[in-house]
C-alpha cells in the first residue's frame, strides 16, 4: 500500500509539473483500485509468441522480394534482393557497404 | 542427463586422482568434457601445480574456425588426420560471417573467361607486391574451389541455365585488362560469407574433427625452431590445455581492432600474428591496411560510395563542402584514397565535427527523400540503427575506417610459414602453417581486390590441408616435448590475472586505438608517423602498469581481453613502425611526402638504358618485422617479391608496370 501511495504521489508530482506521462503507473493504479478502463490494450511482450499474435505488424523490408526469387532484369535466381548491389562499384546493401 | 553427469564426474575424478595431484583434487575442478574413446588427454603438473595442464595429442591442430580454419580442419580430417580445431568463438560466429560480397572465380559462365586474366588483375591490383607464384596458385585453383564449395551445398545464385551467376565486382577485366569488364564474382544472395561459413561448418561435422570451442590459444610451443603445438586456455573452466601435434595451422583472422574505427568484430585481435611474433618469427607487410573513406563513427559500418554518387556531400564542422578544395573537378566523387586523405586532413587541422572533433559529416538531407528511398533503399534504416540519425534531417557522422589487413604471417604458396635470410632465402618453419586473413601468402600484396579475400580463405585452407597430407602420414609418432613447455605463457597468464597497476585494460586499449587512428591511418607523413611511433612506444610501456579486476579463472573475460590487448599491441607497433620506414606510396600505403612508387626500374619511362637498382635502394619488397615482446622494439628486415609464376609456359609472369585504371 505504501508503494501505491508513493506511486500516486509520484504521478501527481509529474502531472503538476506539467508532464503528461501515459505510463504504466497510471495503469497500475487503475487496476489496483478496480476501475479498469484502459484506453489501449496492454502491450504484449515481444517474445516470438507475442510476435505471431500481432500479424498486422509486419516489418516493411525496404528491399522487396522478387517473384519466384528471380531478378527480372538479369534473370538471376537466388540473387540479392533490391537493386543491383554492385552498381556503385562496391557491394552496397541498405546503404551499407561491404567490401568483401 | 544426470547419469551422464555422474558418469563423467566419476571418470574425471578417477583420472585426476590417478595422477596423485593433491592440489588439483583439493580444488576439485571438474573437466567440462568427458574423456572417451581415442582422446588420450592426460593431466600433468609439468608447468606448475597451481595450473594443472591437460595434454592432448593430435596429428594436426588448427587455430581459428573461420572460413580458412574450417576448410583446413575438415580437409585434414578428410585426409584421415586426427585433427583438433581450437577456436575462441563458436565457428559460425567468426568474422567470415559478415562478408556479404562474393567469390571471384574464372568459371566463364557469363562470357568466355580465363584464369590467366584473373591472375593479371590480381597481380596488378596488388601493385606488384604480391608473390606471383601464390597468385598463380590461387587463380588457377579458383574454379575448382568454387565448384567444390557448390558441391558441398553452398547455394550460389544461378542463371537461367542453372549455372552459377557471376557479376562484375572488384576490378576484374578480360584479356589482360584490354577486354572490358569481366563478370567473375559468384555470390549467395547477399550473404556469401554467412553461407560459406555454415556450409563449411556443416560439412566439417561429417568428419570427426574435435572442436575445442571457446579455447583461447595463448602461444605456440616452439622447440629448436620447430612448432610442436599450441597451448590454450579453456575459457569455460579456466584449465590450460597443451595440444601437441606435428602440424599447426594458424587461421585466426585480422587485427582490425588496433584502430579506433574499424569494421571488424571485437574479436579481430590478431592473435595468430602475435603468437608468431612471440615465437620470434617475423610478420610480413603489416603496414598495408585497407581503409574505406566513409565508415559510421562509433559503429564501424561502412556507408556505400553510392551515397556520394547520388549527390551526398561531405562537410566539416564549419559546414563547408571541403572536397571542393581537394578535388575541384571530381569533388565528392574523387577516388577513395583522395576522399579518405581529405577527411583525415580536415580532422587533423581541427575542423572535425563532434565533441572530440574527430569525424566528418556525410549530408544527405538536401536530397529529396523519395529519391533516397528509391535509389538507396534501406539507408534510412541503416542510419537510424547504426548512427542514430534520421537521414532526412541530420547528417551521418563518418570517418575513414579499417576493414582489411593485407599483411600477416608470411607463407609460401603451399601455406607453410617461412622465414627469410639473405644468405639462404626462404626457409620453411617445420610444423607451422597459416592461411586466411592471418596469413600473407602474399596474394593481396599492397591492395586487396574485392571478392578475392573469400577466395583466398578457401584456396589456402585447402592448400594447407593438401600440403600436410603430402608431407605427413596420419598417426605418426610425435617428437618429445619438454615437460615444462609453455611455462612462459602460463606465467604471463598468472601475471595478468593478478595485475594490480593503475590503468584499466579499456583505457590502454583506447589510447592505442586513438594513437593508431590519428597517426597510422590514411594520412601518413614522416613526421606524423614518427610521432605515432613514439606515442605507441609509450602506450606499449603502459602495459606494465595494467590493472585487472577479475581474479577468478572461470570465464574471466577481463583476463581474455587483456591477453587480446597484448596481441593487439604487438600488431600495432609493427604496423606503425613498418609504415614509418617504408618511404614510398604503394597500394593502400600512401604517404604525402613520398607520393610515388619506388621500384627497381622506373616503369613510367622506357626501360631501355635504365640501371636496375639494388634491393636496398628500392621498395618493391616485403617488410618482415619482428618485435622484442619485453621492450616493444621493432626490427625490420626485407624480403624480395617472388616474380615468377609456378609454370612460366602455362602462365607467364606479369612484369611490373604503372598501375592505373
Amino acid at each position: 500500500m505504501s508503494l501505491l501511495s508513493a506511486c500516486a504521489s509520484a504521478s501527481k508530482r509529474l502531472v503538476t509539473q506539467g508532464l503528461f506521462v501515459e505510463s504504466a503507473f497510471t495503469g497500475y493504479l487503475r487496476t489496483a483500485s478496480g476501475a479498469v478502463k484502459d484506453k489501449e490494450p496492454l502491450r504484449k511482450a515481444k517474445t516470438p509468441q507475442g510476435r505471431f499474435d500481432m500479424n498486422d505488424e509486419k516489418t516493411k523490408d525496404p528491399l522487396e522480394k522478387f517473384p519466384d526469387d528471380v531478378n527480372p532484369a538479369t534473370k538471376e535466381q537466388g540473387g540479392p534482393r533490391g537493386p543491383e548491389p554492385t552498381r556503385y562499384g562496391d557491394w552496397e546493401r541498405k546503404g551499407r557497404c561491404v567490401d568483401f | 542427463m544426470a547419469a551422464v553427469c555422474t558418469a563423467s564426474c566419476v571418470l574425471t575424478k578417477k583420472i585426476l586422482s590417478a595422477k596423485a595431484l593433491q592440489t588439483v583434487s583439493q580444488s576439485s575442478r571438474k573437466l567440462h568434457f568427458s574423456i572417451y574413446g581415442k582422446n588420450k588427454a592426460k593431466v600433468s603438473d609439468g608447468i606448475s601445480t597451481q595450473y594443472p595442464v591437460v595434454d592432448h595429442e593430435f596429428d594436426a591442430v588448427v587455430v581459428g574456425a573461420g572460413g580458412a580454419g574450417l576448410r583446413a580442419a575438415f580437409g585434414l580430417s578428410e585426409a584421415g588426420f586426427n585433427t583438433a580445431c581450437v577456436t575462441k568463438l563458436f565457428p559460425t560466429r567468426s568474422h567470415t560471417v559478415a562478408a556479404q560480397g562474393g567469390i571471384n572465380a574464372a568459371l566463364g559462365n557469363m562470357e568466355g573467361d580465363d584464369w590467366r586474366w584473373h591472375f593479371y588483375d590480381t597481380v596488378k591490383g596488388s601493385d606488384w607486391l604480391g608473390d606471383q607464384d601464390a597468385i598463380h596458385y590461387m587463380t588457377e585453383q579458383a574454379p575448382h574451389a568454387v565448384v567444390e564449395l557448390e558441391n558441398f551445398g553452398m547455394p550460389f545464385s544461378r542463371t537461367e541455365d542453372g549455372k552459377i551467376y557471376q557479376r562484375a565486382f572488384g576490378g576484374q577485366s578480360l584479356k589482360f585488362g584490354k577486354g572490358g569488364q569481366a563478370h567473375r564474382c559468384c555470390c549467395v544472395a547477399d550473404r556469401t560469407g554467412h553461407s560459406l561459413l555454415h556450409t563449411l561448418y556443416g560439412r566439417s561435422l561429417r568428419y570427426d574433427t574435435s572442436y575445442f570451442v571457446e579455447y583461447f590459444a595463448l602461444d605456440l610451443l616452439m622447440e629448436e625452431g620447430e612448432c610442436k603445438g599450441v597451448i590454450a586456455l579453456c575459457m569455460e573452466d579456466g584449465s590450460i590445455h597443451r595440444f601437441r601435434s606435428k602440424n599447426t595451422v594458424i587461421a585466426t583472422g585480422g587485427y582490425g581492432r588496433t584502430y579506433f574505427s574499424c569494421t571488424s568484430a571485437h574479436t579481430s585481435t590478431g592473435d595468430g600474428n602475435a603468437m608468431v611474433t612471440r615465437a620470434g618469427l617475423p610478420c610480413q607487410d603489416l603496414e598495408f591496411v585497407q581503409f574505406h573513406p566513409t565508415g559510421i563513427y562509433g559503429a564501424g559500418c561502412l556507408i556505400t560510395e553510392g551515397c556520394r554518387g547520388e549527390g551526398g556531400i561531405l562537410i566539416n564542422s564549419e559546414g563547408e563542402r571541403f572536397m571542393e578544395r581537394y578535388a575541384p573537378n571530381a569533388k565528392d566523387l574523387a577516388s577513395r584514397d583522395v576522399v579518405s586523405r581529405s577527411i583525415t586532413i580536415e580532422i587533423r587541422e581541427g575542423r572535425g565535427c563532434g565533441p572530440e572533433k574527430d569525424h566528418a559529416y556525410l549530408q544527405l538531407h538536401h536530397l529529396p527523400p523519395q529519391q533516397l528511398a528509391t535509389r538507396l533503399p534501406g539507408i534510412s534504416e541503416t542510419a537510424m540503427v547504426f548512427a542514430g540519425v534520421d537521414v532526412t534531417k541530420e547528417p551521418i557522422p563518418v570517418l575513414p575506417t579499417v576493414h582489411y589487413n593485407m599483411g600477416g604471417i608470411p607463407t609460401n604458396y603451399k601455406g607453410q610459414v617461412i622465414t627469410y635470410t639473405p644468405e639462404e632465402g626462404d626457409k620453411v618453419v617445420p610444423g607451422l602453417f597459416a592461411c586466411g586473413e592471418a596469413a600473407c601468402a602474399s596474394v593481396h600484396g599492397a591492395n586487396r581486390l574485392g571478392a578475392n579475400s573469400l577466395l583466398d580463405l578457401v584456396v589456402f585452407g585447402r592448400a594447407c590441408a593438401h600440403t600436410i597430407a603430402d608431407i605427413c602420414n596420419p598417426g605418426e609418432k610425435l617428437s618429445p616435448l619438454k615437460p615444462n613447455a609453455g611455462e612462459e605463457s602460463v606465467a604471463n597468464l598468472d601475471k595478468l590475472r593478478f595485475a594490480d597497476g593503475s590503468m584499466r585494460t579499456s583505457e590502454i586499449r583506447l589510447n592505442m586505438q586513438k594513437t593508431m587512428q590519428n597517426h597510422a591511418a590514411v594520412f601518413r607523413t614522416g613526421k606524423v608517423l614518427k610521432e605515432g611511433c613514439d606515442k605507441m612506444d609509450a602506450v606499449y610501456q603502459t602495459l606494465d602498469d595494467i590493472k585487472t579486476f577479475d581474479r577468478g579463472i572461470v570465464w574471466n573475460t577481463d583476463l581474455v581481453e587483456t591477453l587480446e590487448l597484448q596481441n593487439l599491441m604487438l600488431n600495432a607497433v609493427q604496423t606503425i613502425n613498418s609504415a614509418e620506414q617504408r618511404q614510398e606510396s604503394r597500394g593502400a600505403h600512401s604517404r604525402e611526402d613520398f607520393k610515388d612508387r619506388m621500384d627497381e626500374l622506373d616503369y613510367a619511362k622506357p626501360l631501355a638504358g635504365q640501371v636496375r637498382k639494388p634491393i636496398e635502394a628500392h621498395w618493391r619488397k616485403h617488410t618482415m618485422s619482428t618485435v622484442d615482446p619485453k621492450t616493444g622494439k621493432v626490427t625490420l628486415k626485407y624480403r624480395p617479391v617472388i616474380d615468377n609464376s609456378l609454370d612460366a609456359e602455362d602462365c607467364a609472369a606479369i612484369p611490373p608496370a604503372i598501375r592505373s585504371y
